[in-house]
């Protein structure tokens, strides 16, 4: 033994190794000449809740030019852990203070892969029973050995459910022989350092809060495992969450989830990657492509590296030209939705009486074109815009307010009396306003594109709210550009009425009959009255429901009210007073009710399936039950129609039970930031979506937005 | 047919209004929550409308806490806030359970410390730990008087156990309520919390 060491603290056993190395220290002591205080320190420790140790590598001796290692041993007392250099989401990274002759320096901690120590909603990183932290020890060219004192203060946090801070100080005299009595557990360290392998390439963005990491040149013994991610840097993205991973080729994306209280926007992030909580992980680089979101968090301090380039849209992305295509298809698909085809039927019918002003018509198809093009882009880059400052919406955002479905309900309930024809705009309007009308019909064509967006509204979230909401989730000019297929889609049939006489021609010829079918038209809009009104008591109760009904007549009585011809203006305006006098009392008694939070537990009526909360998976998985979890919404039309026919299919509700699965609901209905979070988490920003999270799997497997019984039991089925 | 557009416009415009929802983000209204105090008494966010309210998040048991209550910096900085008119709310994050008990402990551990919060909120379940994503005592937060959240993070910038490093530590907090009544924009507006993790059970 070269490294002569002290052992002589009280805690530690009385033995004849310990007499000997006391001696042996007495003996260096007073050759060296050292202070006395240093024979109170020694090589090791026992704190209250781990066995420290400083030891010493030095298999080619101690001299300039060889390799020598030191390291903190920790030995951990069982259910006690330590952390890495991140340590997550609390707990405190070790921290190791050298003492060293002039000219002599300890090197960073070579950081051994640490271990994912969840403890409820919160994650750690760190160690658990043995570990070695080695550092480099660098010496001055000219050393030529000898004795060499080194002395180390480490403080460490160490945590079971309570948590204390722990110190040693170490001492140790290293002199010129070689030194290899810990090799084993140096040469364990050293294995377990995350490597970086040739060949690996990472870069990373930010894509709907979310960090993007796209790594190729992984080992193939990666592929098809659970993947944990290890960021060095602790203020960038939500430890706990979920990681979404998805190999394509021979590349592998990873999808973490931002903090909500970011505290660092770095240009550059080193994060260790490993597969199956294996050791060692693989340790990868990468610089931030793209500005970070704005959100609470300080500015970027430094602008991403030149040569960073936003991830651009890319046309050979293999689902994004058949996304545009179905886009475009489901565009045209929603003029035959019950809110939108009464209007728009109509409006082509005029064609008809327009007869030969064949550039009057032209100039209106492309001005309602762009008015619905311009008004999707409007409403998606909003959305855009609100999740880029950290909101948690999806599309289908709109439905989710109580206020904004009513008001919805109280449009189409004055578009389905106006085509029932209890009243005409024509007579409501100030004649000023209708002259204004007559001079710019290119403008009201436009405008009428806008009201088709915001009634069409209400039928794109039910059908297409889990495919926008997908959209939403790449890059913004190609997320637009999904939007203005939609717009462009929806506004086809009528701009090709407009373009081509002879889709006009076609057109039946005008006559008493489209009285009839005007009328005809008003029952679909109230149809969809209904739906909504459904929809409001599912979110705020019957209470809101009689509101909004209240309200739904006083607006018919008050139109009535100002169609009625009226003889004087002192009648007119007795007429608008009480007109407004019988709304705005109506509103102000039913807005209560619309504010209202919702009934506590909404429409959990079925005793199979309980209502979804992040605990409730954890408690579910922990006892080791799989888990499948329905995110669905009332106003999801879709989702609507998978729970009344797949999810109620008494052959599957059976295998459920049989397999001891835990049934979850979560409902979306109206705003959860807690349910958004975990959509994200999975990848996705709209419902349906049903996640099946196995017993022992670390990922939930994602089944299809349609899915079939089959499917289900396949799923349930798989190993 | 135009009258409704307008009507729509408007309906959009709710849309916008309402977007601003309850969710622990700097910069955005914070999460509403109601509670009870260590005395039993009701407490709500929104009955400090209008005033400054810092949370705080304690646990007696915490070395973290303790580092800032042995030597009396927490409730310095507690009374510093009430001089400059801050609600302070401090809040015990711990699992179901023995909730009395619980309460009568934290309430005499902050007395005894010459603590003087406005309230001590008993949150038994975690859940306004969960909607603010509180995850270390001390995790600190400050809510402006239109109720929107302005500080997410540490007490101060030295990461420690240990009390000496207070006095050369920047407090956060102190920062965050300065810098707010100076009407200037935060220095730090989210730091990286430190300390014990949050006893959610």
């Amino acid at each position: 033994m070269n490294a002569r060491t002290t052992v002589t603290i009280s805690r530690s056993p009385f033995s004849l190794r310990a007499c000997l190395n006391a001696v042996a220290l007495l003996a260096l002591a007073c050759a060296l000449l050292l202070p006395a205080r240093w024979a109170q320190a020694a090589a090791s420790a026992v704190t209250g809740h781990a066995r420290a140790e400083l030891l010493v590598h030095a298999p080619q001796g101690v001299t300039a030019g060889a390799e020598v290692w030191l390291g903190l041993r920790l030995q951990h007392q069982p259910g006690w852990h330590t952390y890495w250099r991140n340590a997550g989401d609390s707990g405190l990274p070790t921290t190791l203070a050298w003492t060293l002759p002039p000219g002599f320096e300890a090197g960073e901690i070579a950081w051994p892969t640490p271990k994912q120590l969840p403890l409820g909603p919160l994650m750690n990183y760190g160690y658990e029973g043995e570990l070695l932290l080695p550092v480099r020890l660098r010496m001055p060219a000219d050393f030529k050995g000898g004795p060499l004192p080194v002395k180390l203060r480490a403080d460490w946090l160490i945590c079971e459910e309570a948590c204390l801070p722990e110190f040693a100080e170490l001492d140790t005299v290293l002199t010129a022989a070689p030194v290899s009595t810990h090799a084993a557990l140096f040469a364990r360290a050293q294995a377990a350092l995350p490597v970086t392998p040739p060949g690996i390439q990472a870069t990373a963005r930010i894509d709907a809060n979310a960090l993007v990491i796209e790594v190729s040149g992984l080992p193939a013994s990666y592929r098809g495992k659970p993947l944990q991610l290890f960021p060095e840097n602790g203020g960038v993205i939500d430890h706990p969450a979920p990681l979404a991973q998805q190999w394509q080729g021979d590349g592998l994306v990873l999808r973490a989830p931002l903090s909500a209280q970011r505290s660092d926007s770095p240009a550059r992030m080193d994060a260790v990657i490993t597969a199956d909580h294996a050791a060692p992980g693989i340790r990868i680089g990468f610089a931030m492509a793209g500005p970070w979101p704005l959100s609470g968090a300080n500015p970027a301090p430094a602008p991403a590296p030149a040569g960073a380039t936003q991830a651009a849209p890319d046309a050979s992305d293999p689902s994004w030209l058949p996304v545009l295509a179905f886009a475009f298809l489901g565009g045209a698909l929603l003029n035959l939705m019950p809110c939108v085809f009464p209007v728009l039927s109509l409006k082509v019918l005029g064609f008809a009486q327009h007869g030969g002003e064949r550039r009057r018509i032209v100039a209106g198809g492309f001005a309602y074109t762009a008015g619905v093009i311009a008004s999707f882009l409007l409403l998606a880059g909003l959305l855009l815009l609100l999740r880029a400052s950290g909101e948690g919406l999806g599309w289908g955002f709109q439905l989710q307010s109580p206020p904004f479905v009513a008001a919805l309900a109280l449009l189409f309930t004055l578009i389905g009396l106006n085509l029932a024809g209890l009243f005409e705009f024509r007579s409501l309007l100030p004649s000023s306003l209708a002259s204004a009308r007559a001079r710019n019909p290119v403008a009201d064509d436009f405008l009428t594109g806008v009201l088709a967006v915001a009634i069409a509204s209400p039928c794109t979230a039910p059908f297409m709210g889990a495919a926008l909401g997908a959209a939403l989730s790449w890059p913004a000019p190609q997320a637009l550009s999904v939007f203005a297929a939609l717009g462009a889609g929806m506004a086809a049939p009528y701009l090709a009425a407009s373009l081509f006489p002879a889709v006009a021609r076609a057109l039946p010829r005008p006559g008493p009959w489209m009285v009839r079918f005007k009328t005809f038209m008003a029952f679909p809009m109230f149809a969809t009255v209904v739906w909504l009104l459904w929809v409001l008591g599912q979110q705020a109760g019957i209470d809101a429901v009689a509101g909004l009904l209240g309200l739904l007549l006083a607006a018919a009585f008050g139109l009535w009210l100002l169609a009625a011809p009226a003889r004087s203006a002192l009648g007119r305006w007795l007429g608008i007073g009480a007109a407004c006098l019988v709304f705005g009392a109506t509103a102000a008694w039913s807005w209560p009710a619309l504010r209202q939070a919702p009934a506590a537990v909404a429409a959990t009526s079925d005793a199979r399936w309980q209502a979804w909360s992040p605990q409730a998976v954890q408690e579910a998985r922990q006892a080791g039950r799989p888990v499948f979890v329905d995110f669905t919404a009332a106003w999801c039309v879709t989702c609507q129609y998978n729970k009344r026919t797949t999810l109620a299919d008494p052959g599957l509700l059976r295998d459920f039970q049989a397999r001891n699965v835990v049934l979850l609901r979560a409902d979306w209905t109206r705003r959860d930031p807690v349910i958004t979070q975990a959509l994200s988490e999975l990848g996705r920003s709209g419902v349906p979506v049903y996640a099946l999270y196995r017993s022992g799997a670390a990922q939930p497997q994602l089944l299809s937005e349609l899915p079939s019984v089959d499917e289900v039991q396949q799923a349930l089925g798989a190993p | 047919m135009k009258r409704t557009i307008a009507i729509s416009l408007l309906a959009a415009g709710m849309t916008l209004g309402g977007a601003a929802m309850a969710e622990a983000v700097v910069g955005q209204p914070a999460p509403a929550f109601s509670g009870t105090d260590s005395t039993g008494k009701p407490v709500s966010l929104s009955q400090f409308k209008g005033k400054y309210v810092v949370m705080e998040w304690v646990n007696p048991e915490c070395p973290f806490v303790k580092k800032h209550y042995d030597g009396g910096n927490m409730p310095g900085v507690q009374k510093y806030a009430a001089g400059k008119g801050v609600v302070w709310l401090a809040v015990s994050t711990s699992a179901d359970g023995d909730r009395a008990a619980k309460a009568t402990a934290v309430g005499d551990w902050l007395k005894a410390k010459g603590a003087a919060p406005t309230a001590t909120i008993m949150d038994t379940g975690g859940a306004i730990g969960r909607a603010y994503g509180a995850r270390t005592t001390p995790h600190m937060y400050l809510i402006d008087p239109s109720g929107k959240l302005v500080y997410a993070g540490a007490i101060d910038s030295k990461p420690t156990a240990n009390p000496a490093d207070i006095k050369t530590a920047t407090n956060y907090v102190v920062q965050a309520i300065d810098d707010s009544l100076a009407g200037k924009p935060l220095a730090q507006a989210v730091t990286k919390p430190y300390g014990c993790s949050v006893k959610y059970g």
